[in-house]
């Protein structure tokens, strides 16, 4: 090893270089953590919640944030995680240790609700009677969000009676039918999407309904022929899964028949849920069954469509739909970043204060005069999507209500609001909402998968009616028995507290 | 440093006590050791100290209790993982994939380095290198895509082609029969012209003189590749070999993930895709570290064991 004197120094150089970086960012990146500041000085709230668009206006220079800072005496940082990635970075963000003030939870998974029973969120129970907003939170969601009765976090209300079907009326028209009733009607109006050439293009190629890989569509069906919401009632007052009830193979019965007449997409098992939206705008499928504000986002894509929406088809016992959790996640507070009681009540008070009518018109519309004026009492947004706004809509809780200046009402935006009240009136509700199950929060992706690929399988004719029997047993099998019996306990010691 | 001497003149002849020479050794290679020093630390943060996590296989993890306040289960996650009517299932499809991958994709790269191989003209062989170099550093999102474009029932050209020819429409992406073919298809046009590296440097090193020695007895092509290219580049063929055989657990997480739907899930599932499910999903931490351990200690075994049939089998082997 004959090396000069300057060769040596720059390879100790380049072998130490990267340790000396390493050092550097080590230390750089120790967790920000807020909090405790000196009186009158703004409090600083780190908040993690999801989003779903990418792009974003640096905070510091986001006129929304500053004002929103500005309301609640806060300096509010926000990390923003891709919705579609949400439920995995719970469970990392978990496991990391260094949590934020605000964790927005979006399911109950075993990883919340054992974190949540050995203490590591503040049970907000107690306090929420404090607040003139959170005191008024709907009790049936509050319950719905809560684990064994206790809250853990404010929850961001969503309509009950948001299921529905959109379809494109132009169609309707063309076909010559009016708007359907009955099951029957239904499946006449796909019939006539498919075969009578229903956008008068002198070509085939339509089909009724397009199904994508997310099952949503298929539980808001077969509600309609009486399937209960996830679970039912059998005449002893136990609690059953809804795949144990009769009415459900009736109703699987049914989408075999549409997907074997291909009234619906052949590929929906395969079919990417971000790309629902696309044989509807392109003029290839004429229903589409999701939430009822599916409507206004397809005519953002197309304005000059014509779109009608039904909230739910009458089936044997009338019209059913099934009712939403009425929650969509809620914000719960880690003992581990906010560590004493009165910090717990500063985080509330700002949680509070985001539902006043200020602050929801600066989550839902911005700043007035930036980036949206009122007309005629209408919010009219400056820019079609605006990067100041796109994500911070994600922090609005709407507690007690919905109390920001909303954008002018169109025919469907007023026709979704009616749909989504008249259906408040024939929800199903799902009683083991609330309900916690161990083996549920242990198994319940694979039970579930099960479940939904049995569904599909029989949809699709891969499995008969023993397989699918099959299906079910193993769903038994695989820890289902140990599930029921486990709700049914928590409902009977629910059912006698009452 | 710089009052460091360049050189210590010592070291050539004398020889001190046994002790003394790890130091001397040292202080004589200062420089290699400063130059391994980052790698060695490398491994040591990033592979080594971790290791000590594995124990939370033998805990009933929870985040918040952390390391030291979760409490002891014993195997009880092992138990619970062989007891599970998924365990079978799981090991079957693993299995069945990676004996695909060795059969199918393996001899891949060896057949198309040989041709190569045979190709006289530099320019062409130069290009055809580059080009099928391409498709490794494509991400698996975006084969699955294009998979998918192809493949789909709704105008997919393969699909038409399919049914065109054959008068039936073939539902590759959701069958059961076509999901492992599907796969292997993804990891040969994936992989297959990077994999040609290694084999075409063994080939670079046969003595030409062989082959000469070999025309002059009168071998033709195919016996020049027979009885001097194959025997030439047997070890490297079979260390790789052995190196796949300790992966065959390991089936690539995002490939199947992507191509995993409602109606090839019975097939599609593999341990990559379980801890995934069960650890990240569900977030079961100390269950999906035990499977993950169960996966580790198999490719352990699996390398000991093909490793040892190499060295019978008159061959070096990579240890």
């Amino acid at each position: 090893m004959n090396l000069n004197k300057s060769w040596k120094r720059s390879i100790s150089a380049c072998c130490l270089a990267p340790l000396m970086v390493s050092v550097v960012v080590g230390c750089g990146t120790s967790a920000q953590q807020g909090g405790t500041t000196a009186a009158g000085q703004p409090y600083t709230i780190t908040i993690m919640s999801d989003s779903f668009s990418p792009d974003h206006t640096d905070p510091k220079s986001n006129p929304v944030i500053q004002a929103l800072d500005k309301y609640t005496n806060t300096d509010i940082q926000i990390q923003w995680v891709p919705n579609s990635s949400y439920a995995d970075k719970i469970n990392i963000t978990l496991a990391s240790g260094s949590l934020p003030m605000v964790m927005l939870i979006t399911d109950k998974t075993s990883s919340f609700v054992n974190a949540a029973k050995s203490g590591a969120f503040w049970d907000l129970t107690p306090y929420l009677k404090d607040y003139p907003n959170l005191s008024k939170a709907n009790p049936i969601v509050l319950n719905n969000s809560s684990i064994d009765g206790k809250v853990y976090g404010i929850y961001r209300s969503r309509p009950l009676g948001r299921n529905a079907i959109v379809y494109r009326k132009d169609w309707l028209q063309n076909v010559g039918l009016s708007e359907p009733k009955t099951i029957n009607d239904f499946y006449n109006m796909l019939v006539a999407f498919k075969t009578k050439d229903p956008n008068k293009d002198g070509k085939g190629g339509t089909y009724g309904m397009v199904v994508s890989k997310y099952a949503g569509p298929f539980d808001i069906m077969q509600t309609w022929f009486g399937v209960p919401n996830k679970w039912g009632q059998d005449k002893d007052g136990k609690l059953i899964p809804a795949q144990f009830t009769p009415q459900y193979l009736d109703a699987l019965k049914f989408f075999r028949k549409l997907y074997q007449e291909k009234l619906i997409n052949q590929d929906f098992a395969v079919f990417d849920s971000t790309k629902w939206n696309d044989p509807v705008v392109n003029k290839q499928a004429g229903v589409m069954i999701d939430v009822a504000d599916r409507a206004n986002v397809l005519l953002k894509t197309d304005p000059n469509m014509k779109l009608g929406i039904i909230g739910a088809i009458a089936g044997p016992n009338g019209l059913k739909s099934p009712a939403t959790s009425g929650y969509a996640g809620f914000y719960a507070i880690p003992k581990e970043s906010v560590k004493t009681e009165s910090d717990v009540k500063k985080v509330l008070a700002f949680l509070d204060k985001l539902n006043d009518k200020q602050a929801q018109d600066l989550l839902w519309n911005g700043v007035e005069g930036i980036n949206y004026t009122v007309q005629n009492g209408a919010a009219v947004a400056t820019k079609q999507s605006d990067p100041d706004t796109n994500s911070l809509t994600q922090l609005e809780m709407s507690i007690p209500s919905e109390l920001y200046t909303k954008a002018a009402q169109t025919d469907t935006s007023k026709l979704v609001d009616q749909v989504e009240q008249a259906n408040e009136k024939i929800v199903v509700p799902n009683p083991a909402e609330p309900l916690l199950s161990n083996t549920y929060a242990q198994k319940g992706t694979q039970l579930d998968n099960i479940l939904n690929d049995a569904r599909i399988k029989y949809i699709v004719g891969q499995i008969d009616d023993a397989g699918l029997q099959a299906s079910l047993d193993l769903w038994r099998k695989s820890g289902g028995d140990d599930y029921i019996k486990e709700i049914n306990d928590a409902y009977t010691k629910v059912q006698q507290k009452k | 440093m710089e009052n460091v001497p360049v050189q210590e003149p010592v070291l050539s002849t004398v020889r001190p006590a046994a002790k003394k020479t790890i130091f001397t050794k040292l202080k004589r290679d200062k420089w290699l050791y400063l130059l391994l020093f980052p790698g060695a630390l490398y491994f040591l943060v990033f592979k080594y100290v971790p290791m000590w996590g594995i124990l939370i296989a033998f805990q009933d993890y929870q985040p918040y209790l952390g390391f030291f306040g979760s409490h002891w289960v014993g195997v009880d996650n092992f138990k619970n993982f062989f007891m599970n009517p998924d365990f079978f299932r799981l090991l079957k499809n693993t299995l069945i994939l990676s004996a695909y991958n060795i059969f199918f994709f393996f001899p891949a790269p060896i057949i198309l380095a040989l041709l190569l191989n045979e190709v006289r003209k530099a320019v062409f062989k130069k290009t055809v290198q580059t080009l099928i170099y391409v498709p490794h550093f494509m991400s698996m999102v975006i084969v699955a895509s294009i998979t998918y474009v192809f493949f789909t029932t709704e105008g997919g050209i393969v699909s038409e082609l399919v049914s065109h020819l054959f008068g039936r429409q073939i539902d590759f992406l959701t069958s059961l029969t076509w999901f492992r073919p599907l796969i292997v298809m993804q990891t040969i046009w994936k992989e297959t012209g990077w994999g040609t590296i290694l084999f075409l440097a063994a080939l670079a090193g046969v003595d030409a003189q062989l082959y000469e020695a070999a025309i002059v007895d009168g071998a033709g092509r195919w016996r020049q590749l027979w009885n001097i290219t194959l025997p030439s580049i047997r070890s490297t063929i079979v260390i790789l070999l052995i190196l796949r055989m300790g992966a065959s657990l390991d089936n690539g997480f995002e490939q199947i993930f992507l191509m995993t739907n409602a109606l090839n899930r019975q097939v599609a599932d593999v341990f990559d895709t379980y801890v995934y499910s069960v650890g990240i999903t569900q977030g079961s931490f100390s269950y999906s570290t035990a499977v993950g351990l169960f996966k580790a200690i198999v490719g352990v075994v699996l390398i000991f064991g093909s490793n040892f049939l190499a060295r019978k089998s008159g061959e070096s082997g990579i240890f």
